[in-house]
């Protein structure tokens, strides 16, 4: 019995012990809660802005269009710290070249997600839209971007959450955010709270990305033009 | 298979639906097609060219850099056989063997959550691991120093885990693919369900499986990057001498270094996705 | 009548897990050596059902299956079914192996030799009308609808089975390549004399195909089970006379032949004969309209008695075109189609050496359908006595 209740017991004096360094630090981890959600909704905001208006220019253009997708492709092949990295020797250290990667990552997914989206739209709706007079702005504005809103809504979720968790790394290059735990943790190695520090980095960054997704998804859903709900 | 490089990181690709060819009748113009066609089918072989480019420039860059006069440190830290060499051999050890524990894994688990017995099993467990997409591989990395010690074999483990999911992934969602008809008329004919999965569920879901071991690949290079933080040595160590020393010329060698890594595997995950597949599909 | 059935289903059904009503309820059902014996109904009366519960891709939840006498039940499915060809409506090919590699997969789990593989897919393609040089190394993603059901076929066959199950196979076919290939199949099955139960939901499918038919209601219940004549001739209740549709007597048309009339003589002359002689025939019999014939007596015009009345001096402007000329092995669908484009209103008959035999008119065919429909009757009042 004592064997089993003992490491069951340390598990629950860790919990506790987890909860009261969150209660102590609270006002800490708001203020890189708050800094990491700044980084994530400016990144996704321009990335968003971006990837859309390329995605309708080049949906049309065949050529535009491989090259976009290709090279937005790079980006996210490319690893996180290195791109990071190479935005120092422009923007110094700090959040701003952390923001400039992370709008890079971001763009494929919706970049691809707007064009497929158009794609999806049937050439009988934007022919019936042509025939009554509408403007290419007009079709684009009013038919065939509200057709393609929730295919892209879902390639803004796929972004959010991959800048959510990329920004954790922001730290490495002197910017803000929740990775600041992680790394506090590594840097205390060995001290006490070190995995306390590195927990709640990881708990509060997840957590954020669940919340994220759920408030983009209510979006998605309430904005849906109600005759494509299913 | 779109563009120049077909690019990676398949959990963010295979989410979205993929038709990276505009729907018939399109572009009205037939010569711009043509030219999109020639990109597509071309794309694979510009790859090599523009990463030779890539890696070209940087050797003048690290030759016009005037390493005699430049202080000891950065010296060091660019020297090709004594830092930069080595470290891109640890860097692929680390993505060679976490890849191979990923597909030593989450293939066999994938083959199993799409049988009758755990099919119940697979959603939830799903919607349970997508939950985690916002996980930060900086504290995966920093928790697997905490439980399991410093070194190369910590920073493998957790890429593995990682990157399990895309394969993991695209192991189900190719064996679910593949069309029912093909499989009931392999049981008709009365094929077991080992013959019906080796000798049609696996080779049919090859291409899709493959993509997602691409994208793993592709993952744990970039990962590999930071396996410095926890004493796994690797193309990191270079890009964190930059920062710290406050050196561009030493951080943006290493950075372009493992742009160059990641995009040569990344090429070569495409090529294999392009030439392993099955014939007749 | 047959000593033992091919296939004996004894009582068997199927009753899914978490449901009450059974999707097939105590069937018993024999399927004789050799017969093509077809399963229709309307969608969902689980017709499918019954025919995957033969090869136990569906494993029945109580009665036997019996095949050559030996039950099977429990038997190891997977080597059940080697033994049985097995055709659906998807096909199904492999699309990752080549079409041989397709037909040779039964033959490979049986372990034949790599030879006699190698033959019997030669043997099997030029069977099913494919060129075996153009197409063995082929993909299935290479080759038309209809060329993959033969292909389809071909891999059924592949370790020739006694006994084929056809589950809609040329469904999802184009009309055209459809009746192409249900021509094909009963040519070849003349040669094979397989057993073969086939699933459709089309009657005109079940009439043509089927040697018998069973007609199947809810939960897969046999509500009639006889030869496509009888069946359209004497359908036994509203539930098979709605299924099998309006024109059914005119389609049992199909299952009669010209050589079952009684032929009787009927008005001829030859060109060299006088009018007089015309008219005199046509006033005997009391008739409008008489058959000229030439000096071999091959049927030449209809003419009509006013024609004949004016005396002409010759027949040759004579007259209305006879048409095409009955056989007596056509059916009297056939009669009734050309009967209603002659201007007397009948067909002509000739014998095997084209001469004049007779006609058919529609009094011969009300007589033979009712003749049929009697003789159902008898039977199946013959079998509710003896029962």
């Amino acid at each position: 019995m004592r064997g089993l209740s003992d490491p069951r017991k340390a598990r629950v004096e860790a919990l506790g012990n987890w909860f009261t360094y969150v209660q102590d630090n609270l006002e800490f981890i708001l203020e890189e809660l708050v800094n990491h959600l700044q980084i994530v909704a400016i990144s996704v905001g321009v990335a968003t802005v971006v990837a859309v208006l390329l995605g309708a220019w080049a949906q049309s253009r065949p050529i535009v269009r491989a090259l976009a997708l290709s090279i937005t492709g790079i980006f996210l092949t490319i690893p996180s710290l290195a791109l990071f990295a190479l935005f120092i020797p422009l923007f110094g250290i700090g959040n701003r070249p952390a923001i400039v990667a992370l709008v890079l990552y971001g763009l494929l997914p919706i970049l691809r997600n707007t064009v497929t989206g158009l794609d999806s739209v049937s050439p009988a709706v934007v022919e019936s839209a042509r025939g009554m007079g509408m403007s290419p702005r007009q079709q684009l504005l009013k038919v065939r971007l509200p057709l393609a809103f929730p295919v892209v809504m879902a390639g803004i979720r796929v972004s959010t959450l991959l800048i959510v968790g990329l920004t954790a790394i922001a730290v490495l290059v002197g910017g803000d955010g929740l990775g600041s735990f992680i790394q506090d943790g590594l840097t205390r190695n060995g001290f006490p709270n070190a995995g306390n520090a590195v927990v709640v980095g990881v708990v509060f960054t997840v957590a954020l990305g669940l919340v994220l997704d759920a408030v983009l998804a209510t979006v998605q859903r309430v904005f849906t033009p109600r005759g494509l709900l299913v | 298979m779109t563009g120049v490089f077909s690019s990676s990181l398949g959990w963010v690709r295979n989410r979205t639906p993929v038709s990276t060819t505009p729907p018939e009748g399109f572009s009205p113009d037939p010569r711009r097609r043509n030219a999109a066609e020639l990109i597509d089918r071309w794309g694979l072989w510009i790859a090599p060219v523009l990463i030779a480019g890539l890696a070209g420039l940087l050797a003048l860059y690290h030759r016009s850099l005037d390493l005699e006069s430049a202080v000891m440190q950065q010296r060091s830290a660019l020297s090709w056989s004594g830092k930069l060499w080595p470290q891109t051999l640890q860097h692929l050890e680390i993505a060679a063997y976490s890849t191979l524990l990923v597909i030593v894994i989450a293939i066999p688990l994938g083959v199993l959550l799409t049988r009758p017995a755990f099919r119940r099993v697979a959603p939830t467990l799903m919607t349970v691991a997508n939950s985690g997409q916002a996980f930060p591989a900086y504290g995966l990395l920093v928790g697997g120093l905490f439980l399991l010690g410093n070194g190369t074999a910590t920073v493998v483990y957790c890429l593995a885990l990682f990157a399990l999911l895309p394969v993991l992934r695209n192991t189900m969602v190719g064996l679910d693919g593949v069309d029912r008809s093909v499989i009931e008329a392999g049981r008709g004919m009365g094929m077991t369900r080992r013959l019906v999965l080796t000798r049609i569920e696996l080779p049919l879901a090859v291409p899709v499986i493959l993509a997602g071991v691409r994208t793993a690949m592709v993952l744990n290079i970039g990962m590999a990057t930071l396996a410095f933080l926890i004493g796994g040595g690797a193309l990191g160590i270079t890009i964190s001498s930059g920062l710290k020393l406050n050196q561009d010329p030493v951080l943006i060698v290493g950075a372009v270094m493992v742009a160059i890594v990641a995009l040569t595997f990344d090429w070569l995950g495409a090529m294999a996705e392009r030439y392993l597949r099955p014939r007749g599909l | 009548m047959s000593p033992e059935p091919k296939i004996h289903l004894d009582r068997v059904g199927k009753t899914y897990p978490g449901t009450k009503i059974p999707a097939v309820e105590d069937l018993t059902l024999d399927v004789h050596e050799g017969e093509i014996l077809v399963l229709v109904g309307p969608s969902g009366c689980g017709k499918s059902t019954t025919l995957r519960l033969i090869n136990r891709m569906i494993e029945p939840s109580n009665g036997r299956i019996l095949l050559d006498g030996e039950d099977v039940t429990k038997v190891n499915p997977d080597k059940l079914r080697r033994r049985i060809g097995y055709v659906i409506q998807q096909i199904g090919l492999f699309p990752h192996q080549t079409i041989a590699q397709n037909i040779a997969t039964v033959p490979k789990m049986l372990g034949w030799e790599k030879e006699r593989i190698t033959e019997q897919v030669e043997s099997l393609l030029t069977t099913v009308g494919l060129d075996p040089d153009q197409y063995r190394d082929r993909f299935p993603k290479e080759l038309s609808g209809g060329q993959a059901q033969r292909v389809g076929v071909a891999r059924a066959l592949g370790a020739d089975p006694d006994i084929m199950l056809m589950d809609e196979p040329f469904g999802a076919i184009d009309p055209i390549t459809r009746d192409r290939l249900q021509n094909e199949f009963l040519r070849l099955q003349e040669e094979l004399h397989k057993t073969i139960v086939f699933v459709t939901h089309d009657i005109d499918e079940a009439i043509k195909m089927g040697d018998r038919i069973a007609i199947l209601g809810d939960r897969s219940t046999i509500r009639q089970i006889d030869t496509p004549e009888r069946i359209l001739a004497y359908p036994v209740d509203d539930f098979v006379d709605d299924f099998i549709g309006t024109g059914s007597t005119i389609k049992g048309l199909n299952f009669l032949k010209v050589s079952s009339l009684k032929q009787t003589d009927y008005p001829s002359i030859s060109d060299a004969d006088p009018c007089a002689t015309g008219v005199a025939k046509l006033d005997e019999a009391g008739l409008e309209w008489l058959v000229l014939v030439d000096a071999q007596r091959r049927p030449l015009r209809w003419l009509h008695r006013d024609e004949l009345a004016k005396s002409p001096a010759s027949y040759d402007d004579l007259g209305e075109d006879v048409g095409d000329l009955l056989n007596s092995d056509d059916s009297l669908f056939h009669a009734l189609e050309l009967m209603v484009q002659s201007a007397a209103g009948q067909s002509v008959v000739v014998d095997k050496h084209g001469a004049f035999a007779g006609v058919v008119e529609m009094s011969h065919l009300n007589k033979a359908i009712r003749r049929a429909q009697y003789e159902a009757r008898l039977h199946y009042e013959e079998m509710e006595a003896n029962a």
